[in-house]
């Protein structure tokens, strides 16, 4: 049988400029979601459906690390991401990292993105990714995994069943 | 004389999915010509492994698009579209040619060539070397992966065998004496294979999957579509969905389309770069795939794609000129799509047109029973008229056209098994020297119709324990029942199996419960 298709290993700086890798996390979920603070619609409205999914899980939700890992590391310095995230998205710790990590971190996560031309962008570009949000148990092991239309709800329903499974 | 053109436009039907009963639910029987057809399929199925007899192309390598895994595939799914919409009471026909095809899909003949292809190197990717890799699934090679995968997947729906649900279940395993080293053996099984591909996928903006690395057909990715609609039937999910709108989007980089409106073959990948291809079989192949979850986008291309391709022969007959260029277009009939398509849109005069062509002008012949059309490499005649049949035109995609019904594919895809379909009463077991022309269950009247006879002239089939019988399973839900033919009630009882000798002479029987409507 092969083996998981998540690798979920990264080695990355948390918005605090902190070093962290997947073991850091280990005792907790981690629920992963990839994306990049210019991002104008995909990541601000996962953001906003991930955190209603997370206030609906109540104190389950203290026993997982919402985390946002940029697929645009040259702008998304941890500066920038604590910023993003702290005046929008509060639950979430972005971890951002040299080109090289980013690069490690998407493939194991199996994550697409490509740069592109962006007029609208300010910068002249975009970084247009998938739109997954990955959840891994405290073990590191990737349990699941929630596609752009699943509703906050939904995603709700799923975790909860997994972390209550698991206790 | 040369073929000439048709004066006639040739327009699509409009898309009216379901407005017509099945074969099977306005009770068709099969011709003797399509029952041919399967007998070549069982006849292929049944051949000793590594045995392909008639199946080879004048190329070696598998490097064309009528090679085995094709013809393996590709009667698989005839296989399906037939025993869906023609004879869905007899899944003890169909079953265990489908596991036979699969079993055949596992040998390393097969699937031997991507440690070669896996190197890169080769005419469209010229500018990778990579070491070979000897797993056929584990990355890239949808030409492979996908196929295989969408004939696990079909066994698993359409009859609910799970013998590939099990760990460790789908084997890939070789070894050679003479090459040294150790031996290569990858094991998957339905759910590993599925995320395999599914991720492959993912992390390529769902672009689809490289067949050579690095190039992403839009074909080659089409059967894998349909395995992940057919799990999401069994298990539940809208994994499809998210793939075709993935799939969708990832196209608007490069257009499903070029300029000219013919369909874009391939991307190169790495140096974002479509390859076009405005040769029919291409159009027509990926078309074909396409009508599953795309009938709007088929339908606007069809008359485009078709306009000048159709050329008249004698009365009645159309065929399809071979194109000139590339070495792949050398190789491979456009009938071998052409028909497929024709049949798939529903256009049943061009379908009934190329197969009159075919019987008179393209090497028909009877071997055991199977009906098929035997090779030919030269491209045309004295008057200019298409001759060349290669292997997948001649051993499956023209009977696929004459066995297949109008958005069968679609139909595949869109419209879910009943409930009950695994439960209601149904040929369970049909031994090797029986023809099965018609197999349904009517709900409304809870009644079995089935049409057999016994072959004598096979003399290769026959010889088994259970020769000349069929089994009718799953009766457990009839209560009392009673089987008759004609008006004459010939057995009865409660048992939930019962063994029927078949007559040499095409019998029709009906099985209900006591005293119900025979029709």
């Amino acid at each position: 049988m092969a083996d998981s298709p998540i690798d979920g290993r990264f080695d990355l700086v948390d918005h605090h400029g902190q070093h962290v890798t997947e073991q850091t996390y280990r005792g907790r979920w981690m629920l992963v979601y990839f994306g990049f603070t210019n991002c104008r619609s995909v990541c601000p409205r996962t953001l906003t459906k991930l955190t209603d999914s997370l206030e609906r899980l109540g104190e389950l939700s203290d026993r997982i690390a919402p985390l946002y890992i940029t697929v645009d590391p040259e702008r998304d310095t941890p500066e920038v991401m604590r910023i993003f995230l702290e005046n929008r998205f509060p639950r979430f710790t972005g971890l951002t990292g040299s080109d090289e990590r980013v690069t490690a971190a998407k493939a194991a996560y199996r994550v697409f993105s490509q740069r592109g031309q962006d007029p609208a962008d300010p910068d002249g570009y975009a970084v247009p990714h998938s739109a997954i949000t990955y959840l891994v148990d405290p073990d590191g092991h990737y349990v699941d995994h929630f596609v752009d239309t699943a509703d906050a709800e939904a995603i709700a329903d799923r975790v909860r069943a997994r972390l209550e499974s698991a206790q | 004389m040369r073929g000439s053109n048709l004066p006639k436009t040739i327009t699509a039907p409009p898309f009216q999915p379901g407005v017509a009963p099945t074969p099977a639910e306005s009770g068709e029987i099969l011709s003797e010509d399509q029952l041919g057809h399967l007998r070549h399929f069982d006849n292929i199925s049944r051949l000793p492994d590594n045995d392909w007899s008639g199946m080879l192309q004048r190329v070696p390598f598998q490097d064309d698009g009528a090679t085995v895994r094709y013809q393996l595939a590709y009667a698989s799914f005839a296989l399906a579209l037939t025993h869906l919409h023609r004879l869905p009471a007899a899944p003890g026909l169909f079953q265990p040619m489908l596991t036979r095809l699969i079993e055949k899909m596992l040998l390393p003949t097969v699937w031997g060539y991507w440690r070669d292809v896996s190197r890169g190197g080769g005419a469209l990717n010229s500018y990778i070397q990579r070491d070979p890799e000897w797993d056929p699934v584990a990355r890239e090679n949808i030409m492979y992966s996908g196929y295989l995968q969408t004939m696990i997947t079909l066994n698993r729906y359409l009859f609910d065998d799970r013998r590939f649900d099990a760990p460790d279940s789908i084997v890939l395993d070789t070894a050679s004496p003479f090459w040294g080293g150790s031996s290569h053996r990858f094991t998957y099984d339905r759910e590993s294979l599925n995320e395999n591909l599914y991720w492959q996928l993912v992390e390529n903006g769902y672009l689809g999957i490289a067949c050579q690395p690095n190039c992403i057909f839009q074909i080659c990715i089409q059967p894998s579509i349909l395995s992940y609609r057919l799990n999401d039937f069994i298990t539940g999910g809208a994994r499809a969905d998210e793939i075709t709108a993935g799939y969708k989007r990832a196209w608007e980089e490069f257009g499903q389309l070029d300029e000219t409106g013919h369909f874009t073959c391939f991307v190169q990948y790495d140096l974002k770069n479509p390859i076009h291809a405005s040769d029919i079989t291409v159009n027509a192949w990926l078309g074909t795939l396409l009508n599953m979850w795309d009938p709007a986008l088929v339908r606007d291309r069809y008359s485009a794609f078709m306009e000048g391709e159709l050329k008249q022969a004698g009365p009645g007959e159309l065929f399809v000129t071979q194109p000139s260029g590339s070495i792949e277009a050398q190789l491979m009939s456009p009938m071998a799509w052409v028909a497929p398509w024709a049949s798939e849109i529903g256009d049943q005069a061009t379908v009934d047109g190329l197969l009159a062509y075919a019987d008179s002008h393209l090497g028909r012949e009877w071997r055991d029973g199977g009906l098929f059309y035997r090779r030919n490499d030269t491209a045309a005649d004295d008057l200019g008229r298409a001759t060349l049949v290669d292997p997948l035109s001649g051993n499956v995609m023209l009977g696929y056209s004459r066995l297949n019904i109008p958005d069968g594919l679609w139909r595949l895809y869109n419209r879910p098994l009943a409930p009950d379909h695994h439960r209601t009463p149904a040929l369970v077991r049909v031994a090797d020297d029986i023809d099965v022309s018609q197999a349904v269950f009517d709900r409304d009247a809870a009644r079995l119709t089935f049409r057999v006879r016994r072959r004598t002239d096979l003399p290769l089939r026959g010889r088994s324990a259970d020769a000349g019988t069929v089994e009718i399973g799953r009766l457990g839900g009839q209560g009392e029942w009673e089987l008759r033919r004609g008006s004459e009630i010939i057995s009865s009882g409660t048992g939930d199996t019962l063994v029927v000798e078949c007559p040499t002479e095409a019998t029709t029987f009906t099985l209900t419960k006591r005293g119900g409507d025979h029709g």
